[in-house]
């Protein structure tokens, strides 16, 4: 299975078999998105496996930066069409928890805004300072809106800027690929535009 | 046989065509309907339909031309000008499509594309001519030496001249897209009732269309109740003065290239006043007028894979890394 999430300024690919990470690449290089098939180049030339041997594809769904988030699927949906595999979505914000049990999932929504989820948190969109007012003491936070916004929240524990906890788990989406999950972007906020009478 | 896709704005389009120049399929999913409900494109409602819309497309185009994934030996795609966010989606699919098949990839300037369409059958236009490419995007005077080598003589200092159209029907109460509906508006209309001032008269090669626009508000406010009445007259001189100001641009790149052929594509190209007007400049100018049907004026697929017809395309870690871009060099004066 090769799964990889795009969503957020941590981008996340690995190839995995039956229970294992044959090989796992993370990048928070700028346009980290538009090079994830260079990421799975390099995976499949490190693990020897060839691509004909995929046989289902995992994406994150989101929500986090939409175009990094549509670059993800557009990817994914067209190496599903090329290879004649079959797709799975999970979400971005379950990728992140599935990485670090008990923690809260921040991600980036730009315009000084974050999108969170986590065990008693319903996922939404709020203001860092709203989330911050709202935090557990010693709450465990995780994800690019957490080291963005890192001074927000002063209270809680963070791991530092390049730690892999703050990267969606890609092995978490390939585990749930196989249930092939719809791949339908979570956007979680609407277009700004408004239609004319 | 070439696969392409362009998703540069608001159609996303697919399309299947031979390196004998013949189209298999070409498949545009127009998103207009969608984008009249805001009055105009917005660049993240027609990515999020673009994401949607795009392997069917892609699929459907496949269908069309009775093809399967296994026959097409390269694929092409728009890497721009356009809205940056739609082109990611089409660029994105096809480098993953030729990541999956292991072929390459030409990424195509949109604007090399729609000169491209003229080299399809049947019309198969062989090099050098002078084209006029009118769109809702742009406006430019192309001195088309060979197809991989365009020479940009001229263009707009404001708005597009399918803009223009699309902005002089909002002012006369049309939805949007307008142009279209702003030349059936106007067949029953006198054209030289309401005349517009011409101009840049001293500057042949350029092109502008703000004051036209202005002109016609201020034509509307004037007449007042009486605008109502006078819709098909003044629709019809509105674009009376667009099709004029691009009918003596397209007298003027002639005598500029000496070229014995004018070419003219974009979506306004199926304009038929625009079309009346230029085979009457061609008449005058001894030249020969090239025209392609409406399906291959407007933004399509097929002229995209036309462009890739003689290219080899990136392979390896410079087609995995390949990005879109917002403005073409060509268009950057
Ligand atoms: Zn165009």
């Amino acid at each position: 299975m090769l799964a990889f999430d795009t969503a957020t300024s941590l981008v996340s690919c690995c190839l995995w078999r039956d229970g294992d990470v044959l090989a796992e690449r993370r990048s928070a290089e700028p346009r980290a998105a538009q090079r994830v098939l260079a990421l799975v180049e390099e995976l499949l030339a490190e693990s020897g496996v060839r691509r004909d041997e995929i046989d289902t594809v995992g994406v994150g769904t989101g929500p986090g930066s939409f175009t990094g988030l549509r670059i993800g699927i557009a990817t994914a949906r067209g190496l599903a069409l090329g290879l004649g595999v079959p797709l799975g979505g999970t979400g971005t914000l379950d990728a992140l928890l599935a990485g670090c049990a008990g923690a809260t999932a921040v991600i980036d929504a730009r315009r000084g805004e974050v999108f969170v989820a986590g065990p008693g948190r319903e996922p939404g969109v709020i203001t860092p300072a709203g989330l911050a007012a709202v935090l557990r003491p010693g709450e465990v936070l995780v994800g690019d809106g957490a080291v963005r916004h890192r001074e927000a929240f002063a209270g809680a524990s963070i791991a530092p800027d390049l730690s892999p906890l703050h990267a969606p788990s890609a092995a978490a989406i390939a585990e749930r690929a196989g249930q092939l999950q719809p791949v339908d972007a979570v956007y979680l906020r609407r277009p700004d535009a408004e239609p004319v009478a | 046989m070439i696969l392409a896709i362009e998703t540069s704005c608001d159609d996303t389009c697919a399309a299947v065509v031979g390196h004998d120049a013949v189209v298999r399929s070409s498949v545009r999913s127009s998103q207009d309907a969608l984008h009249a409900t805001f009055g105009g494109v917005v660049p993240e409602v027609a990515s999020r339909r673009h994401l949607e819309l795009a392997v069917p497309v892609v699929e459907r185009a496949l269908d069309d031309a009775g093809v399967a994934l296994a026959q097409i030996d390269r694929v092409a795609v728009t890497q721009g000008p356009g809205l940056i966010g739609a082109l990611l989606v089409g660029v994105a699919t096809a480098k993953a499509i030729a990541v999956a098949r292991q072929l390459p990839l030409v990424p195509v300037d949109h604007l090399y594309g729609h000169v491209a369409a003229l080299r399809l059958a049947p019309l198969r236009l062989p090099a050098p001519f002078a084209c006029l490419l009118v769109s809702g995007g742009h406006s430019l005077l192309i001195d088309v030496e060979r197809y991989d080598r365009l020479s940009v003589l001229g263009g707009t200092l404001d708005d597009a001249a399918g803009e223009a159209f699309d902005k002089g029907a909002r002012l006369l109460g049309l939805p949007f897209p307008g142009g279209p509906q702003l030349e059936s508006l106007g067949e029953g209309g006198d054209p030289r009732r309401f005349p517009f001032p011409e101009v840049l008269r001293d500057r042949p090669l350029e092109l502008s269309f703000s004051g036209v626009k202005t002109s016609l508000l201020y034509r509307i406010r004037d007449l007042g109740d009486a605008a109502e009445d006078a819709r098909a007259d003044l629709a019809a001189s509105f674009q009376a003065a667009v099709v004029s100001q691009l009918a003596s641009r397209a007298r003027a790149l002639l005598a500029e290239t000496g070229r014995d052929v004018l070419a003219v594509v974009g979506g306004v190209a199926a304009n038929g006043r625009l079309r009346e007007q230029l085979g009457a400049v061609c008449a005058a100018s001894g030249a020969r007028l090239a025209l392609l049907p409406a399906s291959l004026c407007v933004d399509n697929a097929a002229m995209i894979a036309a462009a890739a017809l003689d290219r080899e395309g990136v392979t390896g870690r410079e087609l995995a890394e390949l990005d879109a871009f917002a403005r073409s060099p060509l268009s950057a004066r």
